[in-house]
């Protein structure tokens, strides 16, 4: 190779790593790379955790609104005691209610969250535009129980989660109406390939002796554990296929904050679960067979986040096609 | 050039003609169905589209570049009667031959990987678009005999034939620009559809209304523009290297020439560019807030500090390439001292630029910082902020372009003795400047709050830009005055001022005052600084023209004289506009997320996520490489068939015959 030609070729690859070590370094400032893949990601369980997670990711909220110092998002109201009226949203949901009320709507403060990401342009705040996207359509297209879980989030900054009211909210109702027509839709034109019984699925979701024990994680009508979704109305908004294959392939879609992680500790122990509380000293997480386990902040040399639920992967092994289609006919009652 | 070589060449075209009509008819029947996927041999199908895709890109970027340019070079030597500009854009269009051929081969390739691993997503597409296919393959087929035509009839069409030649060149940039949109309007479907049910995807009937998406021409701006840059560029590259592989001075000078133009022809089409970019990124915004939102607040927030830092080299590097040729300029040296303070503003500029908002911090380092935000850094990271060191940046290499123009020019003449026309025209600029000026300025004045969801009262905060666009019509005039009383210079010095204290001072700083108190109109701030920017570079642009036309030369420019260090200059920015094209290929493509066609038709792939700046990084770092390697070893192929003979130095005598020798 003639000497300048390789002189800038030489150049030129230098040039280009230095792209490749901006891009590196870039990830780990910005705090992408602990993010992972986000799209898969719905909630089940709409608890404030779930809401919060959805708010971060897939709701993309925050690209729109910060939460008090959290986020630098200024194109929406802030959700945090640095916003509007300087009151964090779940004090302030009261106060615009009454307003709303005035305004010849009468609505509680629970009914006021719904509405803002039901009917984001009812009401507008003062020196914002009405530029909100209806979250529950594509792009978003956040489920129901999704939106109920943001909203928890919601109250419990600075106001009182209150599950219940959220559901009795007229607004979520017509979504959820909406919702369960077009599942409908959906359901009906897929079959099962042979009919189950629910009781049958019922006893190898409880049963210590089942071979794959749901109950030990998850929860229906307050029996069974908490480490995975509670599924107590999960017919109602998801359809055959989702549960499917959600029973199948657990990792294909994950719910958001049930999201498991990868802890090394210093002294080389590998803990994997799910994060069910976390504060500045320490983290507790939970592991697939529901046992808590707390692990000291300062003893962790490395956290990944793991892109595979926590859920076992061979259910599709060990149930026959008959406990399958036994176990989806008793979440298809759970509505 | 030998037969094989041309048969070769043009059996690419036909390939690519057979492959785009026959394709979209195995498709085009089937109705728009759910998304299903097929894998490349154990390999990752998005990655590999990834890569054909953007290989495409950049050839095409080449293809569609090059020739903007080579005819308006063409057009000057005929007007100029200077055999140099003549054999300098016959040379642009050799590698512009060489590289057609590889551009089909791998927009066949792209559409054999697109129909293989997505079917069911071209089966969809294939359903809206498929009567604009017939339209590409038939422009395709177009561009590549009047490309070919334009190419092997240089020497056939000389003298009283070359008006025919230039025409030739100028349909060879009409197909081009035609098949650029085609192209972008299947991309910017994907991104904002239209002409279907929002509700079912389901194909209304109208290409046209699929084809007119609210970003096709947002997109198709951006892209010529980028096209024009990238093509720039590439040949600025390509002289650089055989600059510093040239055995005679003859050559040297040749190339030293080449590699000006083509910096050149980058600068002019980088410094709109941001403008460009803007309107897209509005234009995005209004498509679809949440794509909009996702790209300057979310998860592509972060590409636009690469991008910054990829735009900053690209800007430093072409100014500082100009200031070493100036070193080759008798009488630049005269200019000197000034370089020093415009580093300076482009070094600030950009370090504000690509400053975050804010960053992922812990709980200690923000009790250090006392908040999650810098007290002074979380200002430079708001929009306000960078628009205003954007407009800087582009002033301050205007105005580094107007010092190396003027390196080796003498005392200008009187204006009086450029005649009427001199006067007629600088009046007409002022008349335009005055009417998109004084439009906007309207516009800003009867503005209704509402339109924007504001109160009444916020229709004060719509005055002051307002306001800066009268200043600068009295500016633009009081320029134009000056330069009629032979005062030209101070007449540019004022209206340089009153711009950058308008739009770079004032709107910066008034920016952050209307985001918090009227943010919705932050938008028109924008508009009101790119109003006034535009109006300095157009209004200086011709005072400088009619300055110093005629004007004596103080001595001449010595081509070939410049130091090792700036070809390099001319390499890293070819590199970079070439990662630059690599990264904005994926931020337009991943916007997109988890949906083909957004809102309509979703990703249910396993890559249907988005991929770290790292592993980007590395796929466009690679693809980068892949792509300067094949071109390097095209552009060895083309030259192959030629003797050994020198090339023509800038103003050589009896060049031309040298030339036509070469290509015999």
């Amino acid at each position: 190779m003639k000497r300048p030609f390789l002189g800038v070729t030489i150049f030129t690859v230098v040039i280009v790593l230095l792209f490749v070590y901006i891009g590196e370094v870039l990830t780990k400032v910005s705090g992408e790379a602990v993010k992972g893949a986000g799209h898969g990601v719905s909630a089940v369980g709409a608890t404030p955790e779930a809401g919060e997670a959805i708010f971060w990711r897939k709701g993309a909220c925050y690209t729109c609104h910060s939460v008090g110092r959290r986020g630098s998002s200024i194109r929406a109201p802030n959700l945090g005691e640095s916003g509007p009226l300087n009151m964090p949203i779940g004090a302030r949901a009261a106060l615009r209610a009454q307003e709303r009320t005035k305004q010849g709507r009468p609505m509680a403060a629970t009914d006021y969250l719904v509405e803002s990401l039901a009917e984001p342009g009812a009401y507008v705040v003062e020196g914002f535009k009405n530029e909100m996207p209806l979250v529950w359509k594509p792009p978003i297209a956040l489920q129901p129980d999704e939106i109920k879980a943001v909203v928890t989030y919601l109250q419990s900054q600075g106001g009182t989660v209150d599950a219940a009211g959220i559901d009795k909210s007229p607004f979520l109702q017509k979504l959820k109406a909406a919702a369960a027509t077009a599942a409908a839709e959906v359901a009906e034109a897929w079959k099962p390939y042979m009919p189950g019984d629910p009781k049958l699925g019922q006893e190898i979701f409880f049963s210590p002796e089942s071979p794959v024990g749901c109950g030990k994680c998850h929860a229906t009508k307050e029996k069974g554990g908490d480490v995975g979704p509670e599924l107590t109305h999960v017919a109602a908004t998801r359809t055959p296929q989702f549960i499917l294959q959600a029973i199948l392939e657990p990792s294909k879609e994950i719910a958001s904050g049930f999201d498991s992680i990868l802890i090394q500790t210093k002294d080389g122990r590998l803990i994997t679960g799910i994060v069910k509380k976390e504060d500045v000293a320490s983290i507790t997480v939970a592991d697939s067979q529901g046992q808590l386990q707390k692990i000291p902040k300062a003893e962790i040399a490395e956290r990944v986040p793991q892109k595979t639920s926590l859920m076992p992967e061979n259910f599709g092994e060990i149930l026959t096609v008959k406990d399958l289609h036994d176990l989806l006919a008793f979440l298809m009652t759970l509505k | 050039m030998n037969l094989l070589n041309r048969r070769f060449r043009a059996a690419f075209p036909c390939t690519a003609f057979l492959l785009f009509t026959l394709l979209p008819l195995a498709f085009a029947a089937q109705p728009p169905v759910e998304a299903d996927y097929r894998g490349f041999f154990g390999f990752d199908s998005r990655l590999v589209v990834w890569i054909v895709a953007e290989l495409h890109l950049m050839y095409g970027a080449f293809v569609l570049g090059v020739p903007i340019f080579a005819v308006i070079v063409e057009y000057i030597g005929k007007k100029s009667r200077d055999p140099k500009y003549d054999n300098l854009a016959r040379e642009f269009t050799k590698l512009l031959a060489a590289a057609f051929s590889t551009t089909a081969s791998l927009g066949g390739l792209l559409a054999f990987s697109l129909f293989g691993l997505y079917p069911k997503f071209m089966g969809y597409l294939t359903g809206v678009f498929h009567k604009s296919y017939y339209v590409y393959a038939l422009l395709f087929f177009a561009e590549g005999f009047t490309l070919y035509l334009y190419y092997y009839s240089w020497d056939r069409l000389q003298g009283r034939w070359k008006w025919l030649h230039i025409t030739l060149g100028i349909l060879l940039n009409v197909w081009g620009t035609l098949l650029m949109l085609i192209a972008n309007s299947w991309a910017s479907f994907m991104m904002s559809p239209s002409g279907i049910d929002k509700e079912t995807g389901r194909f209304l009937g109208s290409t046209w209304a699929a084809v007119a998406n609210p970003l096709w021409i947002p997109l198709a701006i951006h892209r010529f523009l980028g096209n024009v840059a990238f093509g720039g560029l590439i040949a600025g590259a390509y002289a650089a290297v055989k600059f510093l592989g040239a055995k005679t001075e003859v050559e040297k000078a040749h190339y030293d020439w080449m590699g000006y133009v083509g910096n050149f022809v980058a600068i002019a089409a980088l410094i709109p560019m941001p403008f460009a970019g803007y309107y897209l990124g509005r234009e995005v915004y209004s498509a679809s807030p949440v794509m909009g939102n996702n790209m300057m607040g979310g998860a592509f927030s972060w590409t636009f500090i690469l991008q910054a830092i990829l735009i900053g080299a690209l800007f430093i590097g072409a100014n500082y390439y100009l200031w070493i040729g100036m070193g080759r300029i008798a009488g630049a040296e005269r200019y000197g001292k000034y370089i020093k303070y415009i580093n300076l503003i482009l070094l600030v500029c950009f370090a504000i630029w690509l400053t975050p908002h804010n960053l992922p911090l812990s709980a200690a380092e923000q009790l250090a910082i006392g908040g999650q935000y810098h007290p002074i850094l979380k200002w430079l990271g708001l929009m306000s902020a960078k628009n205003a060191v954007v407009n800087f940046i582009i002033l301050s290499t205007f105005f580094s372009f107007l010092l190396y123009r003027r390196g080796n020019k003498g005392k200008p003449l009187p204006f009086r003795e450029h005649g009427a026309t001199a006067k007629v025209v600088l009046l007409a600029v002022g008349v335009v400047c005055l009417g998109f000026l004084g439009a906007y300025a309207g516009h800003l004045f009867t503005l209704d709050p509402a339109s924007l969801d504001l109160s009444p009262d916020k229709a004060r905060y719509f005055k002051f830009p307002g306001l800066l666009l009268l200043i600068q019509i009295g500016a633009v005039f009081a320029a134009l005055a000056l330069t009629f009383v032979d005062r030209g210079i101070h007449g540019q010095a004022l209206l340089f001022a009153v711009t950058a204290a308008s739009a770079v001072f004032a709107l910066g700083v008034y920016g952050f005052v209307v985001m918090e108190k009227a943010n919705p109109f932050l938008r028109h701030i924008a508009v009101s600084q790119f109003l006034l920017v535009i109006a300095c570079l157009l209004a200086n642009t011709f005072i400088d023209i009619f300055l110093f036309k005629g004007a004596g030369e103080i001595g001449g420019i010595r081509w070939g004289k410049m130091p090792v260090r700036s070809q390099y200059t001319l390499v890293l920015l070819c590199v970079t506009i070439v990662m630059l094209m690599g990264l904005m290929g994926y931020i337009r493509s991943g916007l997109r997320e988890n949906w083909h066609v957004y809102g309509i038709m979703q990703d249910v792939s396993d890559t249907s996520y988005t991929p770290t700046m790292a592993y980007m990084a590395r796929v466009v770092g690679s693809i980068v490489l892949v792509f300067l390697a094949s071109i390097a070893f095209v552009f060895w192929l083309a030259g192959l068939g030629e003797g050994k003979a020198p090339a023509l130095a800038p103003s050589g005598e009896g060049a031309e015959k040298v030339q036509r020798g070469r290509t015999k």
